[in-house]
């Protein structure tokens, strides 16, 4: 059993946005109890699948974001599902959900009617919008809202149409600002007795990474996009099993510039000695394209002959700022992640193997980071949980039967 | 009891040497919740983005320009310390006996070097919560090995899936990973070791990895390699699971529009605003695998559909017919986005040298404990004598001599 550091009980209702908020709480312990609605939380459907195997169980993203939580199925719709969630709120410390704005007010569940039955209850709504402003009735999806906050503009140059950051980057922004508002709002309800609504949009959360793109508007009149062109100077370049990136300059920042050159001198790169004009120190030669194509010809001539773990390797040895563009076999091959057992290792007997997972993104002094259990099987923890709340077997049996609740 | 807490963190207070990056997005945070963040810096040793573009008027003369520190450190207070003095240490030591989070992003060992170790500030301050941010940990065969914000974007894995088929991998174009998978994860660190302390008494230690909090926000690469042994090659602007998705050409050149259809039904619509086309009616596109198996040809009829008509035009189209679809929005629009706005989610502080300028507000909206954002960045020490004489009780003529010998620089 692992220890509940923080001392939380949540509930939580969400579906694609919204499960990796509470996932940081489970880490830590929490009791997180999952609700689903009949038919399964709809990430359960969504690919890939373990050992491209496509069940209910087997979703490679529930099994990463709802492991170590309990799994309720209940119906919503009906009134006994509804009596059954406020009866989770009264009991809970913080629930999170990602319905639609308006749903659970339309369901007479809105955060008025379950906060007046707990007063300490915080309340994280996690949605693409947000539960006002002109888009809030919204559709919306990961794409819509990164294209909206500004985020998908930078990635690409010029004219070029952008490309996407995977993982569906503006749901994973929001969920980490869910959990961080959930938090601030969790010492806050501790202090003082009063819990809170709180609001997270993941069209605002992207605005977290827009750098200093809007910055760069309002002083300078100037729209960027992205890096990616300019000499030695957080460029990507080719190598034998892949690509590498670089960031040989910054700036006006001479003492950068030297250990590259030593690198490039070093392993007697061919051309090497054009490296040792003092223009490459100069950001505006180096958006040159003559600059561009020179460094690309002379450092790729070299990259071309190794591979990607060979160039990290050296170029860090010369206090290089260069790194593999790993993939996922790269990941769980690399070697400093592999000393610190980053990657987690979990036998999942349900899909008759191990499964292997992402690990602790941070270590505190006094609690540990532990994942608490595998991602839930459909219902798994109904009974246990309503056996908990004081249902007899027979009234689990009814609400089973009348399809208001599911236990396996 | 009911105790009125206006703000969510008042009372808390966070002694920050953190600079450049994920640091301080982090302390800003806090300080937006009512924390008093109290920000060490020193004109020897001032905060690298200060002299990070853009500037006010593209005038970088000065530390007070920078549009880029601007808008990490609203809201903070700024003593100047020139901590490479002996008599800078007691002044900080002093600070760290006041605060609850004592947090930093330097090379491991500095804090160590000037008495300031977890082991020193546990002694000093028993209820402290003592952060520290490193690349890749603080053990390991990489560990002291260097990098960039876009160096962590392609170690994680970031960047070969931010990628067109064929082409150079691309990457997000900023340094994503010191922006919000860090410091979102510092955060929720700090705020758990909080109600943790309220629970034990205690304050603890937090490291964050960069390394290792960015991959926790990615995980699908490194599981489908263990599970299927496969790669997750360019994305493109696709999705695994959906198609049709991406973003379609206008006839405005660089202005897109960016759409996602998420099942048949959506894909249904979607037939019926391009007004049920012949192509469209191929019995390969009526389920969304097959959809997904020929998405090159229906992407490219799509934007044979979306090239003639203007990005407002395609969003009214779509977005009233129910579906997934947004202009892809340059900083300027989405600084200009009405939705953003009428949420509040921009904000212009006044600044003594540089007068009203743009920040943005953390993406959270509190029913009870709004966010304040009211000072903008602080000059660099505008803040020392008065957090001198005040909070850490040194009086006038020790303050006088402070400055003297250099210290408060």
């Amino acid at each position: 059993m692992t220890q509940n550091y923080l001392g939380l009980k949540i509930v939580e209702f969400t579906g694609e946005l919204g499960p990796y908020t509470t996932k940081l709480f489970a880490d830590l312990g929490a009791d997180v109890i999952q609700l689903e609605p009949i038919g399964g939380n709809p990430l359960r459907r969504v690919g890939p699948f373990y050992r491209n195997e496509e069940s209910m169980e087997s979703s490679l993203q529930h099994l990463y974001y709802n492991a170590g939580k309990r799994s309720l199925v209940l119906d919503l719709e009906q009134s006994e599902g509804r009596a059954l969630l406020k009866r989770l709120c009264t009991e809970a410390d913080l629930m999170v959900e990602s319905f639609a704005p308006g749903y659970l007010e339309s369901l007479g569940l809105s955060y008025g009617e379950l906060s007046g039955l707990n007063p300490q209850l915080v309340q994280a709504s996690v949605t693409p919008y947000g539960q006002f402003g002109p888009l809030s009735g919204k559709e919306g999806s990961d794409i819509t809202c990164a294209a909206i906050g500004g985020f998908l503009h930078l990635a690409g140059v010029g004219d070029d149409k952008p490309v996407r950051t995977p993982d569906n980057q503006a749901y994973r922004m929001a969920e980490a600002y869910a959990a961080v508002g959930s938090a601030i709002a969790l010492y806050h309800a501790r202090r003082t007795g009063q819990g809170q609504l709180v609001d997270v949009a993941a069209v605002e959360a992207v605005g977290m990474a827009l750098e200093n793109s809007a910055q760069y508007w309002d002083l300078e009149k100037i729209i960027r996009r992205g890096r990616g062109k300019e000499a030695g100077s957080c460029t990507v370049h080719p190598c034998k099993d892949g690509y590498i990136v670089i960031v040989a300059i910054l700036g006006k920042n001479k003492s950068m510039w030297e250990p590259f050159l030593n690198w490039m001198q070093g392993e007697q790169v061919e051309e090497a000695d054009l490296f040792e004009d003092e223009r490459w120190i100069d950001p505006a030669y180096r958006v040159s394209s003559e600059a561009y194509e020179n460094f690309c010809r002379v450092f790729e001539r070299y990259t071309r002959e190794h591979n990607k773990e060979y160039l990290y390797e050296i170029g860090q040895h010369y206090k290089v700022s260069v790194t593999p563009v790993s993939n996922g076999k790269d990941l769980l091959e690399n070697p400093q992640l592999k000393y610190r057992n980053y990657w987690q290792e979990r036998d999942n007997a349900v899909l008759g193997g191990k499964v292997v997972y992402p690990g602790a993104p941070y270590e505190f002094g006094e609690m540990k980071w532990e994942v608490g259990g595998n991602a839930p099987c459909y219902g798994e923890h109904t009974r246990e949980v309503l056996v908990q709340l004081g249902y007899s077997d027979a009234q689990i049996e009814e609400l089973n039967k009348a399809g208001v609740v599911y236990a396996s | 009891m009911r105790v009125e807490i206006k703000e969510a963190l008042s009372g808390i207070r966070v002694c920050d040497f953190s600079w450049v990056g994920a640091g301080p997005i982090a302390t800003n945070v806090l300080g937006q919740c009512g924390a008093d963040v109290i920000k060490i810096e020193s004109a020897k040793r001032p905060d690298l983005l200060r002299k990070g573009d853009p500037f006010k008027d593209g005038i970088s003369d000065g530390l007070e320009r920078s549009g880029y520190f601007a808008n990490r450190n609203p809201n903070k207070m700024s003593i100047a310390l020139n901590m490479s003095e002996p008599k800078a240490i007691e002044v900080a030591t002093r600070l760290i006996r006041e605060s609850d989070i004592v947090i930093n992003n330097f090379r491991v060992g500095q804090m160590e070097k000037w008495g300031l170790g977890w082991d020193e500030v546990r002694r000093l301050n028993p209820r402290a919560i003592y952060v520290t941010m490193s690349l890749q940990g603080v053990t390991g065969p990489h560990r002291s090995y260097m990098g960039f914000g876009v160096n962590l974007n392609s170690l994680c894995g970031l960047t070969a899936q931010a990628a067109k088929e064929g082409e150079k991998p691309f990457g997000t174009g900023t340094n994503y990973t010191d922006h919000v998978m860090v410091p979102s994860h510092t955060i929720f660190a700090i705020m758990a070791a909080l109600l943790h302390r309220e629970l034990s008494g205690e304050g603890q230690t937090i490291s964050v990895s960069q390394l290792e909090s960015a991959i926790a926000m990615k995980p699908l690469d490194a599981m489908v390699w263990a599970s299927n042994r496969e790669i997750l090659g360019p994305l493109g602007c696709c999705d695994r699971e959906l198609a049709p998705h991406g973003v379609y050409e206008s006839t405005e050149p660089g202005r897109w529009i960016a759409l996602a259809v998420r099942d048949d039904v959506e894909w249904e619509r979607l037939k019926r605003v391009m007004g049920e086309p012949e192509w469209a009616l191929n019995r390969a596109y009526d389920s969304a695998a097959g959809r997904r198996a020929n998405q090159r040809n229906l992407d490219a009829e799509i934007e044979r559909w979306t090239v003639t008509h203007r990005v407002e035009e395609l969003v009214v189209k779509l977005q009233g017919a129910g579906l997934c679809a947004a202009p892809v929005k340059d900083a300027r629009e989405a600084v200009e986005d009405e939705h953003l706005n009428a949420r509040g989610f921009h904000v212009y502080l006044d600044h003594p040298v540089v007068g009203k300028t743009l920040y943005n507000r953390a993406p959270i909206v509190f029913s009870e404990t709004p966010l304040r954002m009211e000072k903008s960045a602080p000059l660099l020490g505008q803040d020392t004598e008065e957090i001198l004489t005040g909070l850490l009780g040194y009086s006038e003529d020790e303050l006088a001599k402070l400055r003297a010998e250099k210290v408060l620089i």
